[in-house]
């Protein structure tokens, strides 16, 4: 009888079966995620850097203090976001006098100033409809700074690229950049999910705040 | 090494190892989750600013004044304003689900059309603002070219002295038509009535709030009579108190157990169409007991005792007609009510310190009979509960400014002078100003239509006219129609022409002193938001419809927009002076009443104008309690038991005919004296009772809007099961009736009058009057989106009564039919 155990074709066998697994983790780890996100650049490039040059740019005492500037909250509390037109045109406010040079300058200025329309800002950080989540909660009242969050933005000369979900519409940031959850430098703009906010809430004793009702109205 | 068929499957066992230590499973199902989530028609709440824009709803004459949340240019919700004197705080569903009427698309029109389809289907193409002017001004012009300016009619849903309305009234005058018709409510029951027996035609002014004993004749205090905001707070305060003050009673006469009835102190339910004979019962005993104010009627009642005319001729007075006919014992006959319970009933009403007699039929989008509201309201005068506070207020008229006159050229003055075709204001009907139901039937029984073009404003009079369906036979036969509607209801889909008017929440429109207030008030509405499509105010496209026709038509409209006719109006309030325009919730206008005078609440007229575009109001309290002297501004400075002004018009109509012709033409089946005062008319048929031995009567419900307004789809979600299943709706009768007609709840059956029939199913109640059929009002629309049409039946299509003497309005609440199980 033959022993087919020392058949050629069985040992040749196990590399079928590694390419069947090389390839699945292969397509797993890098195409997927490649095709689940499609990439969009910003309509126009803003420079974070340049406009929180404390010579030329936002004035202010601190780093947060320039960050609300633009990104302020409103007369009731509400974060206003991603600044409208009528922040930007305090000082862009003539479309035929740019203030500087840049193209992205004049792309804003003619686009969008001289055509009275808001620029359609693609946002990172957007949480689904059935989360409520207060900045000024935390701003104020847990002294928690902008960058903890989102990253050292002042420092950022060019917009990241906005990766959005094709599945779920939602930005990456929300989930999808530590997409395996193995990541040893963690960072909260990479993740927002519902245990991110939890775990934050417990490292900083607040623990009460994991209460269903308190994101979910 | 060759791939075989156990090497492949071996290749996609590795496949499936490795893809489990991948995220690709894990995010692919999570992901997958939160898709279901993302479906485009998952509401997307807006994102944004919010802010509060504070206005006025006119979606009904009560004028509730709204505040609506908008996040950016969204409108979210709609509340009651609290700073708000009518509705501090209230609103009614039907305003509270008014962001529907203004978001459903498919509920209301985007912009001008035309008809391309059958009448009656709702098809209608696009056109633009300029091909609408042209088309209509074109039509217009040449009937005024023919000469017969009077074949041009409109009918009218806006109340009176709205500015919209005094606008229509002007392009009817400037076009040449006397056509000029507005839809039934019990404004014109009280308008005559306050005419007949005060001498003014304004509003019933009823001091609910300063009340300790209401006796409500079938108004829906909890069914949306008056302004609801405003009568839902009083209900409060009478269950409630006043602070340190007592509460009040309430009475409720009506024939069924409303919400109304079943939350009252008593209920007391007369066979429908009795009531005034009820009152007169009242009458009977409130007299013989000498429970009336005997001053009052002395010194400022005319036609109580019996009276000499200058001829010598004795008269009878309200109190021999009253003790002659109207006995407990012969009016528990007619009514139904025990004879014990009038007496009390007059009891109690007569001995309480501010007993006010109100009188309505449901809400107040229907008119009631006048002879019926004079018997009510010379219960208050009995009690001497006139020009007192928690009775009924005389208070002047709205100092509106008059727009100055239109001068009609030849052709119009010719069209003015031709008779209206409703027939108000001939001898027959001396005190109507419009008879819709005439109107329907004149156009009906012509061999052709005497109306070639007809412009419906605010109005949806092919389902809410209580005609038995002869006002949609009536469209059918007329050339041309326009419709002036925002939303697609069943006389927009009639028509040939659309001219969309933009929406209560985006645009502006006066409220001009709600049903029932006791005070003069005023408010302007604010826009919230601007058009969200390609409507327009119809007040604005009238005047460059009349400039687009040129001619005197033009003329007649000199102003820029309809904003500054508002203005022009408003003038006529600061001029007038003493009025505020701020409210204080802990001093409520009900205790400023008793104050004599008011300081006005603004510096000048800018002041004033500048809070009436910020959604503002306007009232004078100070004006209400008023003096003896020129109060009554009827022939004889009195008020009168006795109306002189219906002797003057059975006197010169006798000159033509004989008195006892007038009479009949009029409806009058009594003698000249008692056709001057209250008194009690057995509504005739000329059905055979025994063919149809029951009676119908419709009836309204606080949560659907049963007027030219469409309910919020929303609201339909609040009807219960035994009011509508699925697409039926369901006649209550009592159980009584039911095991004679061997019918069980559920059962469906054909309710059949002289008019036609419909199918509803049986909804056993306790509470319906045996022998009446109930059927509810606002369901039954062939008209707007897939949420209301083919819900229901609508009661209005089989109401065959007749009209109601004096007044020649439609009697709808005394339909006889019989049941036929289906």
């Amino acid at each position: 009888m033959k022993n087919r155990g020392d058949s050629p074709d069985k040992r040749g066998g196990w590399l079928f079966f590694l390419a069947g697994l090389i390839g699945a983790l292969i397509i797993g780890w890098v195409i997927f995620p490649m095709v689940l996100y499609s990439k969009q650049e910003q309509p126009v490039n803003f420079n974070h850097a340049l406009h929180l040059n404390p010579d030329i740019g936002i004035e202010g005492e601190t780093q947060q203090e320039q960050c609300r500037f633009c990104h302020r909250f409103r007369d009731d509390g509400t974060f206003a976001g991603i600044p409208k037109n009528n922040t930007c045109t305090m000082c862009h406010d003539d479309p035929e006098f740019p203030i500087t040079k840049s193209p992205d300058e004049k792309k804003y200025l003619t686009e969008y100033v001289a055509e009275d329309k808001e620029v359609p800002w693609l946002i990172y950080s957007r949480q689904p409809d059935c989360v409520y989540f207060s900045h000024i909660a935390h701003v104020e009242m847990g002294e928690i700074g902008c960058e903890t969050c989102h990253g050292d933005f002042a420092e950022n000369k060019t917009l990241p690229v906005y990766e959005e979900n094709r599945l779920t519409g939602y930005s990456r940031n929300i989930w999808g950049k530590r997409i395996s959850g193995l990541y040893w430098d963690k960072k909260p703009w990479d993740r927002m999910k519902m245990d991110d906010c939890a775990e934050c809430h417990t490292e900083h004793g607040q623990e009460q705040n994991n209460a269903c009702f308190v994101c979910h109205k | 090494m060759e791939l075989n068929r156990r090497n492949f499957i071996k290749f996609l066992v590795g496949g499936v190892v490795g893809i489990q230590a991948t995220p690709l499973p894990w995010k692919i199902t999570d992901d997958a989750a939160i898709w279901t989530q993302n479906w485009p028609w998952v509401p997307d709440p807006a994102e944004g600013a919010f802010s509060e824009a504070e206005s006025v709803c006119t979606l009904c004459p009560g004028g509730c004044g709204i505040s609506v949340r908008k996040v950016e240019d969204r409108a979210i919700k709609i509340e009651g304003r609290t700073d708000y004197p009518i509705n501090p705080g209230g609103i009614c569903p039907v305003g509270a689900g008014g962001l529907q009427l203004l978001y459903d698309e498919t509920l209301r029109f985007t912009g001008p059309m035309k008809r391309v389809g059958m009448r009656g289907k709702g098809e209608f193409v696009p056109i633009s603002w300029d091909e609408a002017f042209k088309v209509l001004g074109d039509r217009l012009s040449g009937l005024r070219r023919k000469g017969s300016p009077e074949q041009v009619a409109a009918i009218d849903g806006n109340q009176r002295q709205t500015t919209m309305s005094v606008l229509i009234e002007r392009f009817m005058q400037a076009v040449g038509s006397p056509n000029h018709v507005r839809t039934p409510s019990i404004e014109d029951t009280y308008r005559m009535g306050n005419f007949l027996m005060q001498g003014t035609e304004s509003t019933m002014a009823y001091d609910l709030e300063n009340a300790d004993y209401v006796l409500s004749f079938g108004c829906g205090l909890l069914e949306g009579w008056g302004a609801p905001g405003r009568v839902m707070n009083a209900w409060g305060l009478w269950h409630e108190g006043h602070p340190e003050k007592r509460s009040a009673t309430i009475t409720q006469v009506e024939s069924r157990a409303s919400n109304t009835a079943s939350k009252a102190d008593y209920w007391i339910p007369p066979r429908p169409g009795t009531e005034g004979a009820l009152a007169l019962g009242l009458a009977h005993v409130i007299i013989q007991e000498g429970l009336c104010d005997d001053g009052f009627l002395k010194e400022h009642t005319f036609g109580f005792e019996d009276w000499n005319s200058f001829s010598g001729r004795v008269h009878t007075g309200f109190k021999t007609m009253v003790l002659k006919q109207y006995s407990p014992q012969r009016v528990a006959k007619i009514t139904g009510v025990e004879q014990k319970s009038i007496v009390s009933l007059a009891r109690h009403f007569a001995k309480a310190k501010a007993p006010v007699a109100i009188y309505g039929k449901g809400k107040d989008g229907q008119n009631g009979s006048l002879y019926e509201f004079m018997a009510v309201h010379s219960l208050n005068a009995l009690v001497g509960g006139i020009n007192r506070a928690g009775g009924v207020l005389v208070p002047e008229a709205l100092p509106l400014r008059s727009l100055p006159p239109v001068n009609p050229d030849a052709i119009a003055s010719r069209g003015l002078s031709r008779a209206r075709l409703d027939k108000a204001g001939t001898p027959a009907y001396p005190f109507a100003h419009s008879l819709i139901n005439n109107f329907a039937d004149a156009i009906k029984s012509a061999s052709t239509s005497p109306i070639d073009t007809l412009l419906v404003f605010s109005a949806n009079p092919a389902f809410t006219v209580p005609d038995g369906g002869d006002f949609q036979e009536a469209l059918k036969r007329i050339p041309f129609v326009v419709s002036f509607s925002p939303y697609r209801d069943e006389t927009a889909n009639m028509a040939d022409l659309v001219l969309p008017d933009s929406t209560y929440l985006e645009k502006r429109e006066d409220v001009v002193w709600p049903v029932g207030l006791q005070y003069p008030f005023y408010a302007l509405s604010n826009p919230v938001l601007s058009p969200i499509y390609d409507t327009r105010n119809t007040g604005d496209v009238l005047m460059e419809l009349a400039n687009a026709m040129g001619e005197t038509v033009g003329s007649a409209f000199p102003w820029e927009d309809y904003e500054e006719v508002v203005k022009i109006r408003a003038k006529g309030l600061f001029e007038a002076g003493g009025g505020r325009m701020t409210y204080d919730p802990a001093l409520p206008v009900w205790e400023q009443t008793k104050e004599k005078t008011a300081k006005p609440g603004y510096n000048d007229f800018d002041e004033l104008w500048d809070n009436l575009l910020a959604g503002g109001f306007w009232y004078r309290p100070g004006n209400a309690n008023r003096g003896w002297d020129d109060l009554f501004t009827t022939p004889t400075g009195r008020f009168e038991f006795f109306s002189k002004k219906i002797a003057d018009r059975i006197e010169s109509a006798s000159n033509q005919s004989s008195t006892e012709t007038v009479l009949k033409q009029m409806g009058i089946t009594v003698g000249e004296d008692e056709a001057c005062m209250p008194h009690y008319e057995a509504v005739v048929s000329e059905t055979d009772r025994a063919q149809y031995p029951l009676q119908m009567m419709p009836y309204e419900m606080i949560n659907l809007a049963s007027g030219w307004v469409p309910s919020p789809p929303f609201l339909y979600k609040t009807i219960f099961d035994h009011q509508l299943l699925k697409d039926e709706s369901f006649a209550a009768i009592n159980p009584v009736t039911a095991a004679e007609y061997r019918l069980r709840d559920g059962d469906r059956v054909a309710v059949q009058s002289p008019a036609g029939q419909v199918t509803v199913r049986i909804n056993l109640f306790e509470g319906a009057m045996p022998g009446i059929v109930y059927l509810p009002l606002g369901f039954g629309h062939t008209g707007y989106d897939e949420f209301i049409k083919g819900k229901g039946i609508n009661p209005n299509s089989i109401v065959s009564a007749g009209a109601d003497p004096l007044s020649g309005e439609p009697v709808w609440w005394n339909t006889p039919v019989r049941l036929i199980k289906v």
